[in-house]
């Protein structure tokens, strides 16, 4: 049900190509779609200005109720609108380009009458350059058309009654039948001349993307536990790796609320070098090693124009520099302001090299060897993490308020000067400075020992000194910190639990971090307790916690990045890569596949 | 001519390699010729680098042949019109050949058109090369132009 225009965000089903990805509401609406690639503006942007974001209607014109799966194993979306008068399924998808003449982009939408006859509507009203853009709007050879500067897009329609623009939006009324099969297709342009598809074309193309999902799905080797959700996390990842440089979007959407009225909104359509490991990881767990490693050496190309300084997130095509903006859009159920760009990319997040450094040593050992000169870049950035490591961060959570001595950030640099050693002494990185590398994580280790403990709360703290914990702590048993029956660890992850968790869900932490405003609780923490109850060996805790925060999948088994733990409403931009990764990393976690990373057998 | 077009080629890419590994290693960009020609034939980093050495030299050598023939044809050589005819290669490099020509025989570079269903391990250069940072052009114009330089200065016709 629509809040003054809004649906509920776990009302969204996601449909992507690798390049770019949309928003589909339960009752049919696109409300959200850059074109071409992720990062760019977007052209349906109804889910953060309902009136003037721009959206792509396709429902019954008469009172209907929906359900909706994804087709089996595929990324392709099926909702069946039941009426009164008959059912209609519709399935939507973000087609994969083949050889008959693709456009740019194309995103099909098949409707096919399952009962009776049943009135539908569709209207499709683009809104260029995030809403800023009225476009001009006609026809060619029959299509209609609407063109913005080098943007275009053109809605192909068979079988859909007889559309007429209106007002800025085109649009059409038609009654579908039993049997009968009816076709809209959004091609699109950037730069170029449309290419006004077949309905042929169309078809064979949803047919063959069809075919490509399952048979990508058929290749991820997981029959563990929560199948099914592993398999709909590796689905929904897949489909956020920017096919064009192997990079991975944190989440495809911008500025969906953390607290629905509040500030906190932020644009995800970066590649975190956070998430890299986790995403190495989950896709050499998964059998993904040709997109483990063209994330690599995305990941060696970007960090190597600021080596040995590395970026918190960088752009999708690899460039550095993503300045934060606002523009001016109402906001999801007024949730300002709308961010466009990401000023987390100038803060010093400590915690980054842990994560590249770990992500080298899972690529290294999992399945690749690495070059001389990423060994000699990674070396220089080895030596860079001595010289930094004692200096404060902003942490993790990007927190608005610091520096402070995060002791994540800390024990992240420990990971980063461990696995540098480990991989010197593997003769993967050059072992010149390996000595020191090894001194300096003996002196974070000492340091996070030292001041980073407190008896009070027989745990690891949130910062040094400090009197309170912070669910980044559960990453520590995650990166084999120290062995699952290491006292102090455990006492961390029972502290975390203790404090931190209401029911299924975790905060992050209950101290302030400089932005105004509350939020929901971050999914990723429920997940990481899962993983860390698993991995010091409370499996019974772990399972229990993990089928409840299964249950918080949304219909269709995606996952945004925070949740209200009160309603179950998603919080956050949707859907959210790290959550998805996180849900892979508990889940495997319960297998014997799931030994210490550390110790997993180099190549 | 021949001989002398080959030996200015062949300086020419010495000087043209060095300046771009060099604005590589000061941080103006993250152009990597040997890299993106070697990965042509083979996804092995180590190798990529060595193969896309030896391509790259001996297209310098095909460029400087073909700056001699343009050189006989208008009867007249010299460092400046060679620098122009550089200016002119670092515009078409930039703007179609690495941009558009290459991705079509490169099986491993992204291209605005690769979806899910490919697997690209590097990144579109984009236009200008602006992916591999901002300044890129200016360095692939700078290094074409001193190549273009030395070309005309060293070929006689």
């Amino acid at each position: 049900m629509r809040r003054g225009g809004y649906a509920p965000i776990e009302d969204y089903a996601v449909i992507g190509d690798g390049r770019t990805a949309a928003l589909v509401a339960r009752d049919g609406s696109i409300d959200w779609l850059c074109l071409p690639n992720f990062d760019s503006p977007s052209v349906f942007g109804a889910i953060v200005d309902a009136e003037r974001g721009g959206t792509f209607e396709l429902q019954p014109s008469i009172p209907f109720t929906a359900s909706r799966r994804y087709l089996p194993r595929t990324n392709v979306l099926e909702t069946i609108f039941t009426t009164d008068a008959g059912a209609v399924r519709v399935v939507d998808a973000m087609t994969i380009p083949d050889e008959r003449l693709p456009p740019l982009r194309e995103l099909a939408r098949s409707i096919e009458g399952v009962s009776g006859t049943v009135p539908m509507r569709w209207r499709c009203a683009p809104r260029f350059d995030y809403g800023r853009a009225r476009p001009e709007t006609g026809w060619r050879v029959g299509v209609p058309v609407a063109a913005w500067r080098g943007e275009a897009i053109a809605v192909a329609n068979w079988d859909t009654g007889t559309p007429a623009w209106t007002d800025g939006a085109v649009e059409a009324r038609w009654d579908v039948r039993a049997g009968a099969r009816s076709l809209l297709a959004l091609a699109t342009a950037h730069g170029e001349p449309l290419v006004l598809p077949g309905r042929a074309a169309v078809l064979s193309r949803l047919e063959s993307t069809i075919a490509f999902w399952d048979r990508w799905s058929s290749a991820r080797g997981y029959e563990g536990e929560w199948a099914d959700l592993v398999l709909r996390s590796a689905l929904v990842l897949k489909m956020m790796i920017f096919a064009p440089s192997g990079a991975s979007v944190a989440a495809p959407t911008t500025s969906l609320p953390e607290e629905i009225g509040g500030a906190r909104n932020w644009d995800y359509r970066f590649c975190w070098v956070r998430d890299s490991n986790f995403m190495v990881d989950a896709l050499l767990r998964l059998g993904c090693y040709d997109e483990a490693r063209s994330l690599f050496w995305w990941f060696i190309q970007a960090t190597a124009f600021t080596a040995p300084i590395v970026d918190v997130l960088y752009r999708l095509d690899g460039g550095v520099g993503v300045p934060e903006r606002e523009v001016d859009l109402s906001g999801y159920r007024q949730s300002r302001p709308v961010r466009i760009g990401n000023n987390a990319v100038r803060q010093q997040q400590h915690d980054i090299y842990g994560a590249l450094f770990e992500t080298a040593w899972l690529y290294s050992s999992g399945h690749h060897a690495l070059d001389a000169d990423t060994g000699a870049l990674l070396g220089g950035i080895a030596d860079h993490v001595c010289d930094i490591w004692r200096r404060p961060d902003s942490g993790i959570w990007e927190v608005r308020n610091g520096p402070f001595h995060f002791t994540h950030s800390k024990a992240m640099c420990w990971v980063a000067l461990d696995r540098a050693a480990r991989l010197a002494a593997a003769g993967e990185m050059p072992s010149r400075h390996a000595g020191r590398w090894r001194r300096e994580a003996d002196a974070v280790r000492a340091y996070i020992e030292e001041a980073c403990w407190s008896d009070d709360l027989h745990s690891y703290t949130r910062v040094a000194g400090g009197a309170d914990v912070d669910a980044s702590l559960l990453m520590l048993p995650l990166v084999d910190y120290a062995g699952a029956d290491d006292a102090r660890l455990r006492g961390t992850v029972a502290a975390v639990d203790r404090l931190l968790r209401e029911g299924d869900v975790v905060y992050r932490y209950r101290a302030a971090d400089g932005v105004p405003g509350g939020e929901g609780c971050f999914l990723n923490c429920s997940f990481w307790l899962v993983s860390a109850l698993a991995r010091c060996g409370r499996l019974d805790d772990a399972a229990a916690l993990m089928e409840r925060v299964a249950a918080r999948a949304n219909d269709v088994g995606l996952y945004a990045e925070e949740i209200d733990p009160a309603s179950g409403a998603f919080l956050g931009n949707f859907p959210q890569a790290l959550v998805h990764l996180a849900l892979i990393d508990a889940a495997t976690s319960f297998s014997p596949a799931a030994a210490r990373r550390s110790e997993r057998p180099a190549s | 001519m021949i001989g002398s077009a080959i030996a200015g080629g062949f300086v020419g890419t010495l000087v043209m390699t060095t300046i771009m590994r060099g604005a590589s290693e000061f941080g103006l960009t993250r152009i990597d010729l040997a890299l993106l020609l070697g990965t042509t034939v083979t996804d092995n980093r180590r190798k990529a680098r060595a193969f896309g050495y030896v391509f790259h030299f001996l297209i310098g050598l095909g460029f400087a042949l073909a700056y001699g023939g343009f050189f006989a044809i208008v009867g007249r050589s010299g460092w400046m019109l060679g620098a122009l005819l550089g200016a002119l290669q670092a515009v078409f490099t930039g703007t179609v050949l690495v941009n558009v020509l290459l991705p079509v025989v490169h099986p491993r570079i992204g291209t605005p058109e690769t979806a899910a269903s490919e697997i690209a391990l590097i990144e579109p250069p984009g236009f200008l090369m602006r992916n591999y940072g901002r300044r890129s052009f200016l360095v692939v114009l700078a290094a074409h132009v001193l190549y273009g330089a030395v070309v005309g200065w060293v070929v006689r016709v």
